[in-house]
């Protein structure tokens, strides 16, 4: 199909924001690991370039004795957890007769949607060693004295915190794995006599194992760059990983930030993300080929639990106790008694003051237009980026066009921390007025152009240039056959990447909190803000809210991604 | 009868004679000639911006303001990073920032820079000596470290006196810290003590009291009785904490560190009659006693009038104020808590 000159504009346009959203950050990161001394801001006049960062960094006896081991048992532990978790309960649900299946799949998902730091709070009042209700229970229960017997101010139990942070974003990607398996190799077992658990462990495990692996290093990805978990139940343990030293130097004790020894503790960090991407890609290949050989039109037999079906259950409600019911039954509670523990005189302790000063707080209203700003703004520019991008690499023949594949496939390995710190450097060395507002923010999210553009290319490779030429052929300008024709037809896969940029930007807190300013404050900013500032009250009916605010979608969510399963 | 009588009188009358003289210094405070010829001016500009590194340090000032210099509106933002943005600003060639209060550690920086501007604090009846980097900077108000237990889960005769006691097994799996807060204390602890002796503290507190260190306000550790002391808080805190409906009080011991806040005027503020104005007035005796009254951060400068300067004096606590000239010195000592507080070495 001939380009215009109007669709070469816009198809370069685009190219080009792409290119600028991921590469510029990426470059200001680069060069500021290189540029001191330390009391200067990178780019200020008098900073040179420099290797005293890397020295400083590189030279420190705790990265190596502390902060390398801690990620690595920290990441390790987290995604293990996280994805048999997630494998057993994408098994039950999507393989098995378990009952209420279509609920469970909503209900998982939950944690996905509500700010980390949320969860963390609730967690904590959960498991204090002290007080913690769990734990005073357990006391109760079987007669313990002192302290505990959970800790959460552990190693473990910021591996079980984000574990259960991971564990609905690995069974979205494993259901649609269980759910494009052919079954016949397991049928073939089966009859030639094989046990259910022996043609678990011999076929379907094997069979899918590409499939399988791609979101374990996805989670690893995630697991590496969040933290709000070592921030928040990590400190109290004296546990330290990468992200968590990011955000100390960013936070030192004296003089300015360190933005270049930031910098240059997110250059391996980033190396590492990317050699995982590498990996992820090769494996991703492999599993496209493997679902498109068997890719038709079957629908898998369901394992019968018999009676297992109420272990099965078990498990499913523990998971959904710890990571959904608990922790909204603790928000809810907190944002009308404050953080009193269960006792007889609580009732007269009740109060909506938490509901009433958050609706009377300026900054509150402030937060969920920019949050709802931000997330909408942000994933529109990126899915519009994305078809844009998908549309260059599969229907022209342009020079570069894999180039700008792998770059915005790239994106998915840079942590939002480091997305978030090198948009700090960009901007505020770039004089162009955005720092502080608002669109600092739709920028800095919009490097995340692997979901759109995946999403775009996945759609439209269904889509036959045929469709495209005929139009061309009665006259219909490229523009006219994108309006008319083909968004149209992307519109479903477009949805779905603007509902999960809209989620994660909803959600987002590492990048915000970097960017803060008092104009461009978002819910989780104003959340972490409320509990800084000892309104206990008011953060647990901003999470409260929050929670209200992502059930419908939750429910839109798995509409789309069960209705484009189907 | 006329002793039961007399008990209530005298003790009004005790109230009257060491009470009001402090506020009545407070409530009869003018301003003078040279600010009122500076108001003239600065009501011309209309308004003022004022960065403070939390809401808190601002969001009373410009109702007050207003009341003793009308027609001037003081706009607010409150962000721990002032610094950075403020040179950040001043690189770019952009300069929003009037006014900006901040620890004089935090002031460091800005000032090498040469952003700030020298004014004649004297002449608007501000004591040369509660000036800092050569009559850059006014002081305000102190942040004073203290402790802050739970009343019905610490009896009376378990309280410390001194910081010492908090080695005390019985301190085991209570207390608790802000991870931003407690190297800085122990810094000053370093000065007074030499640091060894502040490091070992520290340790025995982490190692061995299983100090939960936290890196947000103890309030929800306290109230959910996670943990029933908090070391290294300020004296405001315990107020905010206590205003909130917790059932605490905060107990001063044998060592009060403080640190000092200032307020200063920056080189190129875009208002600069209204920034001279609100600084001055922020550092006056009136300035100091509404941070007292309305926001719990007095000033226990020597030569105070605040009731917590005349109550720490009382208590024989000896003051530990953050000082130019040990200031670098401590801020390598907090530097090296700092890693052992949050387990970084």
């Amino acid at each position: 199909m001939r380009l215009d000159l109007r669709a070469a504009l816009i198809l370069g346009a685009g190219a080009l924001a792409a290119v600028y959203l991921i590469s510029a950050p990426l470059a200001m990161l680069l060069a500021a690991a290189f540029r001191g001394p330390d009391d200067m801001l990178p780019f200020e006049q008098g900073a040179v370039w420099t290797w005293d960062n890397l020295v400083a960094v590189y030279g420190d006896p705790a990265l190596y004795t502390n902060v390398i081991p801690n990620t690595l048992i920290f990441t390790a532990g987290a995604v293990a957890l996280g994805f048999v978790t997630a494998f057993v309960l994408a098994w039950l649900t999507e393989r098995c007769d378990l009952p209420f299946r279509n609920a469970i799949f909503a209900l998982i998902l939950f944690p996905l949607l509500v700010p980390g730091v949320v969860l963390a709070i609730a967690w904590i009042f959960l498991l204090g060693p002290n007080a913690g209700w769990v734990n005073t229970a357990l006391r109760g229960i079987f007669g313990l004295a002192g302290e505990g017997p959970i800790n959460i101010f552990s190693l473990p139990g910021m591996i079980v915190a984000q574990a259960a942070l991971l564990v609905p974003f690995i069974y979205l990607l494993l259901t649609a794995v269980f759910r494009t398996m052919n079954p016949a190799l397991e049928e073939a077992a089966s009859i030639a006599g094989a046990a259910p658990r022996a043609v678990f462990w011999r076929i379907t495990l094997p069979v899918l194992r590409p499939g399988i692996l791609a979101p374990l290093i996805l989670a690893t990805l995630i697991a590496l760059e969040q933290f709000e978990m070592p921030l928040i139940i990590g400190l109290p343990a004296r546990i330290n990983v990468f992200s968590t030293r990011i955000y100390y130097e960013l936070n030192p004790d004296t003089n300015l930030p360190a933005y270049g020894h930031a910098a240059a503790v997110a250059l391996p960090f980033l190396v590492a993300g990317l050699l995982l991407l590498m990996v992820y890609n090769r494996l991703i290949r492999r599993a496209e080929r493997f679902v498109t050989v068997t890719g038709k039109a079957y629908r898998p037999s369901r394992f019968a639990l018999g009676g297992w079906k109420a272990p099965a259950l078990g498990f499913v409600a523990l998971y959904l106790a710890f990571a959904m019911a608990l922790p909204i039954a603790v928000l809810l509670w907190t944002s009308i008694f404050g953080y009193r523990p269960l006792g007889g005189a609580i009732l007269a302790a009740a109060s909506l003051d938490g509901y009433r000063d958050l609706f009377a707080r300026g900054d509150f209203w402030l937060a969920l237009r920019n949050t709802f700003l931000v997330a909408g703004a942000s994933a529109g520019i990126v899915t519009l980026i994305g078809a844009l991008l998908a549309w260059i690499v599969l229907r022209t023949k342009l020079p570069g066009r894999a180039v700008l594949d792998v770059l915005s496939f790239m994106s998915i390995g840079i942590p939002s921390v480091i997305a978030g710190l090198a948009a700090l450097l960009l901007y505020l060395s770039l004089p162009l007025g955005i720092y502080g507002t608002v669109w600092v923010l739709v920028l800095a999210y919009s490097y995340r152009l692997a979901v759109a553009t995946r999403a775009s290319r996945a759609g439209l490779s269904q889509l036959h240039h045929e469709l495209e030429e005929a139009a061309a052929v009665a006259g219909a300008s490229w523009l006219e056959t994108a309006r008319r024709v083909v968004l149209p037809l992307l519109a479903p896969s477009l949805l779905a990447s603007f509902v999960l940029l809209f989620i994660v930007g909803f959600r987002e807190f590492t990048m915000p909190i970097l960017l803060q300013s008092q104009d461009n404050l978002v819910l989780s900013v104003v959340l972490w803000n409320l509990m800084v500032a000892n309104k206990s009250a008011d953060a647990a009916a901003l999470g409260s809210l929050i929670v209200i605010c992502v059930a419908p979608v939750i429910v839109f969510a798995r509409r789309l991604l069960t209705g484009r399963a189907a | 009868m006329r002793r039961l009588w007399l008990l209530p009188t005298g003790l009004v009358a005790l109230a009257v004679s060491v009470i009001l003289p402090r506020w009545a210094a407070a409530a009869d405070w003018q301003p003078n000639a040279a600010m009122m010829a500076l108001y003239q001016k600065a009501k011309a500009e209309g308004e003022v911006s004022l960065w403070t590194p939390a809401a808190i340090e601002g969001s009373w000032v410009n109702d007050q303001f207003a009341k003793r210099f009308p027609g001037i509106t003081v706009n607010l933002t409150a962000d721990l990073q002032g610094a950075t943005k403020i040179i950040a600003e001043a690189r770019a060639g952009r300069h929003t920032v009037d006014d900006w209060t901040f620890a004089i550690a935090g002031m460091i920086e800005v000032q090498k820079r040469g952003l700030m501007a020298t004014q004649d604090w004297a002449a608007l009846g501000i004591d040369p000596k509660d000036t800092f980097f050569d009559s850059q900077a006014a002081a305000t108000h102190n942040f004073v470290y203290t402790t802050i237990y739970s009343k019905a889960a610490v009896k009376p005769a378990d309280l410390p006196k001194t910081w010492d006691d908090f080695t005390d097994p019985k301190w085991t799996g209570k207390l608790v810290a802000q991870s931003f807060l407690l190297p800085r204390m122990m810094g000053f602890f370093a000065i007074e003590w030499g640091p060894e002796r502040a490091e070992k503290w520290g340790r025995t507190l982490i190692d061995d009291r299983k100090l939960l260190v936290i890196s947000s306000p103890s309030e929800p550790y306290l109230k959910s009785g996670e943990r029933v002391m908090a070391v290294g808080e300020s004296i405001s805190l315990a107020y905010q904490y206590q205003d909130d409906g917790l059932d605490v009080a905060y107990r001063n011991l044998d060592l009060v560190p403080a640190g000092q806040f200032a307020v200063t005027t920056l080189k190129d503020a875009p208002h600069p009659n209204a920034a001279l104005l609100l600084a001055a007035w922020l550092s006056s005796d009136e300035g100091k006693a509404l941070y007292e009254k309305l926001i719990h951060e007095a000033d226990i400068r020597p030569g105070s009038k605040s009731e917590l300067a005349a109550e720490i004096r009382k208590s024989g606590a000896k003051i530990i104020l953050e000082d130019l000239n040990t200031m670098a010195q401590r801020a390598k000592y907090y530097e090296g808590f700092s890693k052992l507080v949050r387990g970084q070495n």
